[in-house]
């Protein structure tokens, strides 16, 4: 049976290619464990010179309510950036930012096909020999990310710029006030985390970099041989402090139980080769600064995705999952990077 | 647990009524069943140890306000409340006790925090 969106979407893609003819979409397919969009795989077919061609492609579609609540053109536009570049990225096919054509906005990307993103894939065994490989590269490219210029780029366009000494406290007012809005419960730990951080400020960053807002083991496609082909899911991608990105992806929620930075590797190997790849030094107490943030952002995301199911706007098996399984192992992060566990 | 147990279960029975009909696509079918799947195995470990742990927290922080927990009824729910009753308390205690500088009251909160983690943390969780 077809998926009743295939039609629509042929229709949609039709409209955006005159050349075309006899555009059709086949194979539409779910992919699970996108939680802030739907995410979709489909084959799309059509005649063009007296030719039927084929391409594999990717829907990534808001939902009616989300974990997070974030710009589709911000995410569109950061993947159109970095594609050709040493940060490798699917490259984006169309933008639509009205509910007219499929009922809520959309983008439309290429497949990357033939490749793994799942962690516990990963970390199954096939993979061992290769981790380190996925690890040097994972650090690599998040570098290439933090060196990058975003006027260059030409982000600045579509992301605020915040000044070098007020991108902790975007960040922080932000993210507290997700969970000021959206906490259904008390979090004594959050809260204390969050203290701590506005008592012990980082120092002001030493570059404005695209930060891609949530690089971690599970965002990126690996192929057999370690290399990493693709970075996904740029949707909270914004200009701030590189040290961001970096304590995100240092954070102990992303160890995966193996007790390694992002399960691939020991933190002062992880930082070292960012701090190779981006040319930029990584200070320790501002990393720490970063690190303990990111688990209060982390926070806020799970607090995000209870409060999406109690309104009754998302109710989503991947939503329950997150909450569940994620806001006691959060405040448990927090505990171990403070030192109180 | 939020959101609630029985709230999920029952959002649950209504995901698998929806996946025995024809109409639902077979894209959307499986992913939805394996997560429904791996959600109802922590829904059955919290089913028995819910109360426990919610009566264990309850009495632990309440003795450390020098409160009292309500114990009108053990319905998980009621216990739940007067949990986020004790620990929206906890916070404003920690608060006062970071601003008047005792060091052996942060401590005790702590280690209750810490007590709190273990108390709530799952089996098998994969993070």
């Amino acid at each position: 049976m077809s998926h009743p969106l295939e039609p629509r979407i042929a229709a949609y893609i039709a409209g955006k290619t005159p050349q075309a003819s006899d555009v059709a979409v086949s194979g539409l397919e779910r992919i699970s464990g996108g939680a802030s969009r739907e995410t979709y795989r489909f084959v799309l077919t059509w005649r063009e010179d007296g030719r039927t061609l084929s391409r594999r492609m990717i829907l990534r579609r808001d939902p009616p309510a989300s974990l997070i609540d974030t710009e589709r053109r911000i995410e569109f536009e950061a993947y159109a950036a970095f594609h050709g570049s040493a940060v490798p990225v699917p490259q984006m096919l169309w933008l639509e930012e009205t509910d007219d054509a499929l009922d809520h906005p959309f983008f439309i990307a290429e497949e990357l096909a033939g490749f793994q993103a799942a962690p516990q894939l990963l970390f199954s065994g096939p993979y061992d020999a290769v981790l380190p490989k996925v690890a040097e590269r994972k650090w690599t490219i998040l570098g290439e990310i933090a060196k990058a210029d975003p006027k260059a780029l030409g982000l600045d366009r579509w992301m605020e710029a915040p000044p070098l000494d007020g991108c902790w406290k975007r960040e922080l007012d932000d993210w507290e006030g997700v969970i000021d809005r959206e906490a259904a419960e008390p979090y004594p730990i959050t809260r204390a985390a969050i203290r701590w951080l506005r008592a012990n400020p980082p120092p002001p960053a030493r570059k404005l970099s695209v930060v891609h807002g949530d690089y971690r083991t599970g965002n990126f496609l690996y192929d057999e041989a370690g290399e990493i082909r693709g970075v996904l899911d740029w949707e909270m991608s914004h200009l701030g402090d590189p040290l961001e990105d970096l304590g995100w992806g240092l954070q102990p929620v992303w160890q995966f139980s193996r007790g390694l930075a992002g399960g691939l590797a020991s933190q002062a190997d992880a930082v070292a080769t960012w701090e190779r790849a981006s040319g930029l030094k990584a200070d320790p107490a501002a990393l720490h600064w970063w690190t303990l943030f990111n688990c209060v952002k982390g926070q806020g995301i799970w607090v995000g995705s209870a409060r999406a199911f109690l309104d009754g706007g998302n109710r989503d098996p991947i939503i329950i999952y997150s909450a569940w399984w994620l806001l006691n192992i959060q405040e448990r992060a927090m505990l171990r990077v403070m030192g109180k566990l | 647990m939020t959101p609630s147990v029985p709230a999920v279960l029952f959002e649950l029975a209504a995901l698998m009524a929806r996946a025995t009909e024809p109409g639902m696509p077979e894209a959307e079918r499986a992913p939805a069943l394996r997560m429904s799947a791996a959600i109802l195995a922590t829904a059955a470990e919290q089913s028995d140890a819910a109360a426990d742990h919610l009566v264990a927290e309850n009495r632990a922080i309440a003795a450390l306000l020098g409160d009292t927990a309500s114990e009108a009824s053990f319905r998980v729910s009621a216990l739940k409340s007067e949990n986020d009753r004790l620990r929206g308390r906890l916070i404003e205690a920690h608060v006062a006790a970071e601003q008047a500088g005792d060091q052996v009251r942060q401590d005790a909160i702590w280690a209750e925090l810490v007590a709190g983690v273990e108390r709530r943390n799952l089996a098998n969780c994969p993070f």
